[in-house]
Parts: C-alpha cells; sequence; structure tokens
C-alpha cells in the first residue's frame, strides 16, 4: 500500500538505503556478539539511526530507520531471549540489611562480594542490587526452599580469622578490634619503610595469648588464615605439586614448607600427601599410615585429579571436596634469611603470611599492631594503586568475612513461578487491549480508518524495541508500566502531528510537518528533563531507587525513540497516506 | 466531532473558577496523603492466603486479641485470596537503631582508651568512665530485646560490641516474632512476604524523593524559561503543571493512594504529561498567527484527543491493577488517571486564560 512496486527495486539502487542496512547489519552483528552489551548497543543504534533520520529528509528513509530497529529488536530478542525480573518469572528476593549506611565505594565492594558469594553456590543468575545506602536485595530465580536456605546461610557467614604461628593461634578475629582495623598512619607507614601498611589493636586477651604464641619465634611467619578447616587432609599428585615449586627447590623443601604451614595444635593439622606415592602398588604400608580422623574429614583435592583418587578417597571414608586448580595450587616465597615460606594457598584459607618482627617476641604483651608490606616489582606509576589494594586486602582478611559492614538477613518475598506467569501474560494482554481501544477512539475521533492504522503500526514497533531492550537488562513491574506509559506519549505526539496534517489552511505540508515538530521536540526534552533526575538520584543523593528505575528508564527510552525515529516515520506514513488520499479525490472529480 | 468554542464567551475568565474550586478542595485533601511504607518506614506483609476469608473484621479483632493491632485489606486475585496487613514503625525499632548508631560512634573511641588504659595507669580513670556509658547502652539495648543483662567481669569492648550486636539482632526477631505468632495462629496462608523498612532507609528515601522533585522541577521550569524566552507565557505553563501536580496530589489524599516510590514516579511523569498540553497551548498561541480564542479552541481540541488517549492506557493499567491487585501498577495508573484528569481542568481552565489575558491585553 505503502510503496508501488517499481519504488521497491529502486530501494536495491539507494545509496542511503544501502548504506542503513549496512549499519544495521553491523550492529546484528553486535549485538549477537557481544550479547552481554545488546541492551547497551541497542540504546545506540536507536542514536545512530535517529541521527540518519532527523538528517535526511526522504521519507522512506525515515520509514526504513524504524523498520530496521524493529528487526534489530527481533535479532535481539531472537539471539538473547528476554530477562524478567522474579515478579514476572518467579523467584524469591531476599534483602540483606547492612549495620550501617556506608559510601559508594563501600556499596559497590559489599555488592561484589554478596555476589561473590552467593555465586559461589553455581547460581549464575542471582542478581544482587542496592537499595538506598543500607540496603542490598539479593534475587534468585528459584522458590526451593532447600536452595534458598542454602544461600542465606551462605550471604550471613561471617569468616573467622586466625593468626597462626608455629602451629599455634597466636591471634583470633574475636579479639581484634574491628574498629581499629585501618590504614597506618603516614608518618609511621615512612619510617617503616614499607609500600603498604594496615594497624589494629587487639584486647587484653588477645595481646596475651600473642605475646605468649610468639615469644623466641622471631622472623617466623604468621600465617594468616579466613576460615581454616579444622578436620581436612590434602591432596596433590606429583605433576601438581611439582609445577607449583619454586625453581630453586626441591619436593622434599616444598612439602616441608608447606607442613610447617598447616600444622596446628589440638589435632588440627592438615596433612598434606602426594596421591602418587599414597596409592602407589610399592608402597601398600602408606595407606595404613592415612585415613580420615572423624566421619567428617575432608579430603581437599584438585577437580582434575583423576576419578579414581577421588573413588580411592571416598572408600577409606573421606568427604572429598574439590577446588579449581587455582585455589588449590600453593604460592611459596623465599624470605631475605632463604627460608621457603607458603604464602597463599586458598583451599585451606591461607591467604598471607608475613613475617614476625623481633620486637613481637619478647613475650611482652602488645596491644598495637601493623602489618607491612612491600608491592614488589611494579611500575613506579601503579605503585600506589597496588600498594592501596594489598591493605584492603590484608584489612579485608583482618575484618574476617571481607564484608566492609555487618549484615542482617530481614525476610523474603517469594513469587511463585505460575503466579509470575500468569502476572506477565495479563500484562501482555493489557498492554494489547489498550492499543486496540486506542485505535478504536482513534478511528472515532478522525472518522478515517486510514488514521489508525500507522498509530498501531508505530505503537508495536516502539513496543518490540522497548521490550528488547529492557529484556536485556530486566523487565520487571515498573518497566511495564513504564513501557506503557511511553506508548501512551508516543499516541500523543502522533496525534499532534495528524491534527496539525490535517488542518485545512494554506501552508503545505512541510511547513505543518515543521510546526508539529516543534511541539514535539518541546515535549520530549520536558518528558525527559522531568524523569532524568530520577534515572540519576544516585549522582543527586547518593542513592538508587531500584524499584522504579525500570519505569524512568522506558519513560525516557520511549520519548528519545519516539523524537529520533518513531514520530519522524508516522509523519512519512501519514503523509504518504494523505497523498494517496488527495489523489483519489482528484479521481472521483 | 464538534463541540461549541469555550472561550467564546464574553468574560473567558470565568473558565478558571472550576479549576480553581478544584485546586482549592485538592489543598485540602493533600494532608490526607498516606506514605506507603516505603517512605513511612514500617511493615507491609502479603499473604496468598491458603482458605477463604469471609469476614475481615473478625479477623481484625483475633489478631488484635493476639496483638497484633494493624489494617488489613483483602483481596479477590485470579491466584486466589491476598491479605495485605501493614504495621507502623515499631518504636522498639527505632530505638534500637538510634542506640546502635550512638554505641557505633563512641566505639573507636572506647577501644583506642582500652588500649591505652593497659599501658598508661592515668588513663584508666577516663577509660572505665566511657566503658561505662557504652555499658550502659547494651544494657538499654538488652532491655529492648526483652534480654536478661549479665555484667561481665573484665569484658573487653570487644564483648561489649558482639553483645549489643546479638541483642539487636534479637530485637529484629523479636519483632518478626510478635507479627508472625499471631499470623501464624490465625490466617491459612500459601505465601508471605514481609517487607520491614528500616527507619533509616525511609529516611533515605524520602531525602533522594525530595531531591529528586526538586532537580526536576528546576530542570524543567529552566527548560520552559529558556524555549519561550516570555516571562509570562512561561510562567502560565509552569502554573499549569504546578496546579496538577496539585490536584493529582489531592486525589491521592481523597481516594486514598498512598505515596510510594511508584507513585511518586508516576508524579513526576504527571509533569511530563502536563507540560506537554500546556506547550502544546502555549506554543500555538503565541508562535503562530490569527484569532487567539481559535487557537485555543483548535489547541484543546488536539489537547483532550491526547489526554483521552492517555487516559486510555493508564485506564488499562488501572483495570490491569484491580484484577491483579499488583501495587506497583495500581499506584502508577491512579496517580496518572488522576493527573491527567487535573491537567484537563489546569490547562484549559488556568493555563489557557492566563495566556488569552496576556495575548490579548498586548493588543
Amino acid at each position: 500500500m505503502l510503496k508501488a512496486k517499481g519504488e521497491k527495486m529502486n530501494l536495491l539502487k539507494d545509496n542511503k538505503f544501502l548504506f542503513l542496512f549496512a549499519i544495521f547489519l553491523m550492529f546484528a552483528a553486535a549485538i549477537v556478539y557481544w550479547s552481554a552489551y545488546s541492551g547497551i548497543i541497542e540504546i545506540f543504534s536507536i542514536i545512530i539511526f535517529g541521527a540518519f533520520s532527523l538528517l535526511w529528509k526522504e521519507k522512506h528513509i525515515k520509514i526504513a530507520g524504524l523498520a530496521f530497529l524493529v528487526l534489530l529488536s527481533f535479532v535481539n530478542i531472537g539471539a538473547n531471549g528476554l530477562k524478567f525480573g522474579i515478579d514476572f518469572k518467579g523467584g524469591t528476593r531476599i534483602p540483606v540489611m547492612l549495620d550501617q549506611p556506608v559510601d559508594d565505594a563501600t556499596m559497590t565492594k559489599m555488592v561484589s562480594i554478596i555476589k561473590e558469594r552467593a555465586g559461589a553456590f553455581g547460581l549464575s543468575e542471582v542478581k544482587v542490587r542496592a537499595v538506598g545506602n543500607n540496603q542490598i536485595n539479593v534475587e534468585i530465580p528459584t522458590s526451593d526452599e532447600q536452595r534458598i536456605k542454602t544461600i542465606e546461610d551462605l550471604l550471613s557467614h561471617k569468616g573467622v580469622y586466625w593468626g597462626v604461628v608455629d602451629g599455634k593461634v597466636a591471634i583470633s578475629g574475636e579479639h581484634i578490634f574491628s574498629k581499629s582495623i585501618g590504614p597506618m598512619d603516614q608518618q609511621s607507614l615512612l619510617r617503616s619503610g614499607a609500600d603498604w601498611g594496615v594497624s589494629f589493636m587487639v584486647d587484653r586477651e588477645g595481646a596475651e595469648t600473642f605475646a605468649k604464641a610468639a615469644k623466641g619465634k622471631a622472623d617466623y611467619p604468621v600465617y594468616m588464615f579466613l576460615d581454616r578447616p579444622i578436620d581436612a587432609d590434602l591432596f596433590y599428585t606429583r605433576k601438581e605439586l611439582r609445577s607449583a615449586m619454586l625453581n630453586d627447590s626441591g619436593e622434599k623443601e616444598t612439602l616441608a614448607a608447606l607442613r610447617s604451614a598447616l600444622k596446628l595444635d589440638e589435632g588440627r593439622t592438615i596433612n598434606v600427601y602426594i596421591l602418587d606415592d599414597v596409592f602407589s602398588n610399592s608402597s601398600e604400608g602408606n595407606i595404613t599410615a592415612l585415613g580420615p580422623r572423624t566421619n567428617n574429614t575432608l579430603a581437599l583435592i584438585s577437580k582434575n585429579a583423576s576419578a579414581e583418587y577421588k573413588t580411592k578417597l571416598q572408600e577409606l571414608g573421606y568427604v572429598v571436596k574439590e577446588f579449581d586448580d587455582k585455589t588449590i595450587k600453593p604460592e611459596f616465597m623465599r624470605t631475605q634469611t632463604g627460608v621457603l615460606l607458603v604464602e597463599k594457598l586458598e583451599a585451606v584459607g591461607l591467604l598471607s603470611s608475613p613475617i614476625l618482627n623481633v620486637g613481637l617476641t619478647n613475650g611482652i604483651p602488645v596491644y598495637n599492631f601493623a602489618i607491612t608490606g612491600s608491592v614488589g616489582d611494579v611500575p613506579s606509576a601503579q605503585k600506589t594503586i597496588v600498594a592501596k589494594e594489598k591493605m584492603q586486602y590484608m584489612e579485608s582478611i583482618l575484618k574476617g568475612g571481607s564484608l566492609p559492614v555487618g549484615i542482617t538477613l530481614g525476610s523474603r518475598t517469594t513469587v511463585p513461578a505460575a503466579l509470575g506467569e500468569e502476572f506477565l501474560n495479563l500484562s501482555l494482554i493489557s498492554i494489547a487491549v489498550s492499543l486496540l481501544i486506542i485505535s478504536l477512539a482513534v478511528g472515532i475521533r478522525y472518522q478515517n480508518i486510514r488514521a489508525t492504522l500507522p498509530i498501531i503500526v508505530i505503537s508495536l514497533s516502539e513496543f518490540v524495541i522497548l521490550i528488547s531492550i529492557l529484556g536485556s537488562f530486566t523487565i520487571d513491574l515498573a518497566a511495564i508500566a513504564g513501557i506503557l506509559a511511553a506508548i501512551g506519549v508516543g499516541i500523543d505526539a502522533q496525534i499532534v502531528i495528524t491534527d496539525e496534517l490535517l488542518k485545512k489552511d494554506e501552508r503545505d505540508v512541510e511547513e505543518k510537518s515543521n510546526v508539529a515538530f516543534q511541539i514535539i521536540k518541546t515535549n520530549v526534552i520536558v518528558a525527559t528533563l522531568s524523569m532524568l533526575p530520577l534515572l540519576f538520584s544516585k549522582i543527586i543523593s547518593g542513592v538508587v531507587v531500584v524499584e522504579i528505575i525500570g519505569f524512568a528508564i522506558s519513560t525516557i527510552l520511549g520519548s528519545l525513540l519516539g523524537y529520533l525515529l518513531s514520530r519522524p516515520a508516522y509523519a512519512s506514513i501519514v503523509e504518504y497516506i494523505l497523498n494517496i488520499e488527495e489523489k483519489e479525490k482528484a479521481v472521483k472529480h | 466531532m464538534n463541540f461549541p468554542n469555550i472561550y467564546n464567551i464574553k468574560d473567558y475568565r470565568l473558565l478558571a473558577v472550576v479549576p480553581l474550586a478544584l485546586l482549592a478542595i485538592a489543598v485540602m485533601f493533600i494532608p490526607n496523603i498516606k506514605l506507603g511504607v516505603e517512605f513511612s518506614g514500617g511493615t507491609l506483609i502479603s499473604l496468598d492466603l491458603e482458605e477463604k476469608i469471609a469476614d475481615v473484621s473478625q479477623l481484625k479483632t483475633a489478631l488484635e486479641a493476639d496483638g497484633l493491632k494493624a489494617d488489613l485489606k483483602l483481596y479477590d486475585t485470579t491466584a486466589g485470596q491476598r491479605l495485605e496487613i501493614e504495621l507502623p514503625q515499631s518504636n522498639d525499632l527505632i530505638a534500637a537503631e538510634k542506640l546502635r548508631a550512638e554505641f557505633d560512634s563512641l566505639l573507636p573511641r572506647v577501644s583506642t582508651l582500652e588500649v591505652e588504659a593497659q599501658q598508661n595507669e592515668s588513663k584508666k580513670s577516663e577509660y572505665k568512665a566511657e566503658y561505662e556509658k557504652a555499658e550502659s547502652m547494651v544494657k538499654e539495648m538488652y532491655a529492648i530485646a526483652g534480654l536478661k543483662y549479665e555484667k561481665q567481669e573484665n569484658a573487653s569492648v570487644n564483648q561489649l560490641d558482639k553483645n549489643i550486636r546479638s541483642a539487636y539482632k534479637e530485637v529484629y526477631a523479636k519483632y518478626e516474632k510478635s507479627i508472625i505468632t499471631p499470623i501464624d495462629k490465625n490466617i491459612k496462608y500459601k505465601n508471605i512476604s514481609i517487607k520491614t523498612v528500616s527507619p533509616l532507609l525511609s529516611a533515605s528515601f524520602i531525602e533522594t524523593a525530595l531531591k529528586v522533585a526538586l532537580v526536576s522541577a528546576i530542570l524543567s521550569s529552566l527548560f520552559v524559561f529558556l524555549s519561550f524566552r516570555t516571562f509570562i507565557p512561561s510562567i502560565a505553563v509552569i502554573t499549569g503543571a504546578f496546579c496538577d501536580i496539585i490536584i493529582a496530589l489531592g486525589a491521592m489524599g481523597f481516594f486514598g493512594i498512598p505515596l510510594t516510590l511508584a507513585s511518586f514516579a508516576a508524579l513526576l511523569m504527571i509533569v511530563g504529561f502536563s507540560l506537554d498540553t500546556d506547550i502544546l497551548l502555549t506554543s500555538r498561541m503565541i508562535k503562530q498567527k490569527g484569532d487567539p480564542r481559535e487557537k485555543a479552541y483548535d489547541s484543546m481540541k488536539t489537547g483532550l484527543t491526547m489526554s483521552i488517549m492517555a487516559i486510555i492506557s493508564f485506564g488499562t493499567l488501572f483495570a490491569l491493577a484491580s484484577i491483579t491487585h499488583i501495587s506497583t501498577y495500581y499506584e502508577i495508573s491512579s496517580v496518572a488517571l488522576a493527573g491527567l484528569v487535573g491537567d484537563m481542568f489546569a490547562t484549559w481552565g488556568i493555563n489557557a486564560v492566563i495566556l488569552l489575558w496576556y495575548v490579548e491585553g498586548k493588543r
């Protein structure tokens, strides 16, 4: 109806059209390739297509721009699917209350730590978002009681810090004044000659325990553990161990270093075994030497170790716990005096091993401690950054949960999947119903069925584009309400255009449409300006209002899309129709 | 479709009477606006019921007998009945939160003193005084939690910190229990969701909303002034939008639509909607040639069509909200509807009248 056959042929020779088509292909490829950023890419494509639609006056180009964007939305939906919030998909929301309001940087850190914790359970679809400056919402797409409980436990877990000197717990987290943990002051840092330092204070019991444990242990390392397993043994294949060894050390020295790092009194030592030896046929005798102490003794082993070893350990009565290579691989270092030390072994919670200063080993209780370190060989430009990272890492170990602020779990909300699905269906039906009633109303108002068809086509296009973009992030209740509002605003603008174009006066079509677009431009800017502060509430008051951010995004995107693409396209369609009608009239006369 | 040009009556200023009256009524109802749980703080419990409740007032009495005094709202949804219970902020929680904040600010000083007192006799008395202050806070927290405080000899500040934290958690647990126990006893439900907004969080929401509203108002007004560059028409546009917001707020008070984050967002959107029609009218009146009354009438025809279409959009959302009882939908749609209706009066009764007076006066 809109294009005669002859015109269609010409499109293939139309450079502008071909150019738009090329851009479309580019964006489509980008959306498929960088699927994680598809939403952002599509927003960007609105701006690019919009710019060309404003630049080039040809009617068919304006329509083509919108059509390509609709196609792009289908590509996005087809390739990446739509993401729905728990309101529509069903799931559970657990509010995590922080003990006190925190600043931006801390909040970002908290969110990423909580994400990591929930992710450790293998749930990739966990959503973690800050609410205000003292709450974090965790959303999981399940309503299974058991899984929710596990996640709640993971979230509320607070790590236990132990500093072990020569097989004795010299210092534990409960005796450290958590508020006193902080960066060392600049002067002391300069005096010590280190690159970074963390200072903290301990209470009397802590000071006395430490004095006793550290007496006479100058130059010993303090092995710093977070959540060290109390009943576990560690297993390596010879190959694994070899790959972790320093160049200048042998197997014997390496094993000795591991054993001294993992020994602990009261039967809590973590024994280290080499699987090849333990289960080799020649040394049967070794098997009797090893064995779980209780029903719960863990066998810590690499994921990549052979299944045979794992079965054998289970047969012996161990509970096998697997780790990826990075976590179970020990990191070694040599002290200035040439002693080989384990610096890090995440699988057992060993995170650092600073050396004891002579001053602390005379048996007199000390209340103020400092841990210092150097950054090693890094370019001087990065020195401060690396130093800061190392310092924060040490702080988080001492604080024992790596969470900078204490948390309390609030009570959870569960939306059953069936209910969510019904909400979604009803929402989609109501959008369809509203379009239907509007097109009827428009038909009655203009007494012209031709005026209603374009309005429906344009509104449907807007709906597809908005759903596709928001679906790349999350479609929640607020987003759906926002899309409906955006369509409402869009129809309003189309009415402004129709009214202006249908006016019977001496002005020509172009002049009329200029006037209409002047009004629409002002409207779009005002609508955007009034909603924008909500979107940027973070900058204005440091708080993101997640509950309604979807609403703000969809109304603003709707305005932008409308101004740049769908209104010009609509005007072009209406102009085509008016031309056809005039021709029809001419024929009748 | 034609209706007579209302601006052709002799004294068009009379047209302002209806909107002004509406405005006056609206102002009276604004104090009645209920704050939603996000802004007032408090607890909102939603229950998907397993068994139908025949008599809500009977349930209310039963809950009150078990110590839970609250507002109950019962809905029929497609998935069965849903009950909403709203509770005001608990005084215990407010007190506990305040105590926690005070303790936290005292903590660094007492810990430093504790360490100093170990090494330095002269600091001992100062330490003791501060320690007692901290300990009295712990005692107070225990009292709120309904726990018995037993003095531990030589307990370090670290221990006090631990104690006050666990007592604080107990306050929350006790509060939740005081809600859950009567509910479990009296109601059979499939699903429960408890949304507690702490005083701290609600304060931060209020602050954000106020700032956002302020910035939004400043930005929009600035833009209106920039695009018209004449004083009276700009003021007319802003007055129109302002009156609309007042009418919408009045409707919220009258119909009991709570002010929540969702309805707040809807109010911001109404500013945009309202300015839409105001700008349409003003652009046509001052930038186009012709008889001002005719132009005003023409704009009104376009503007009313716009409003009707928007009313249809939000009307369907409102219908959807009535079926599903999704509060986000209900709050957004009802505020939008109120604002759209208000806008018809504000734009064509107030803004148009000011403009006509301005344009005809200039002649």
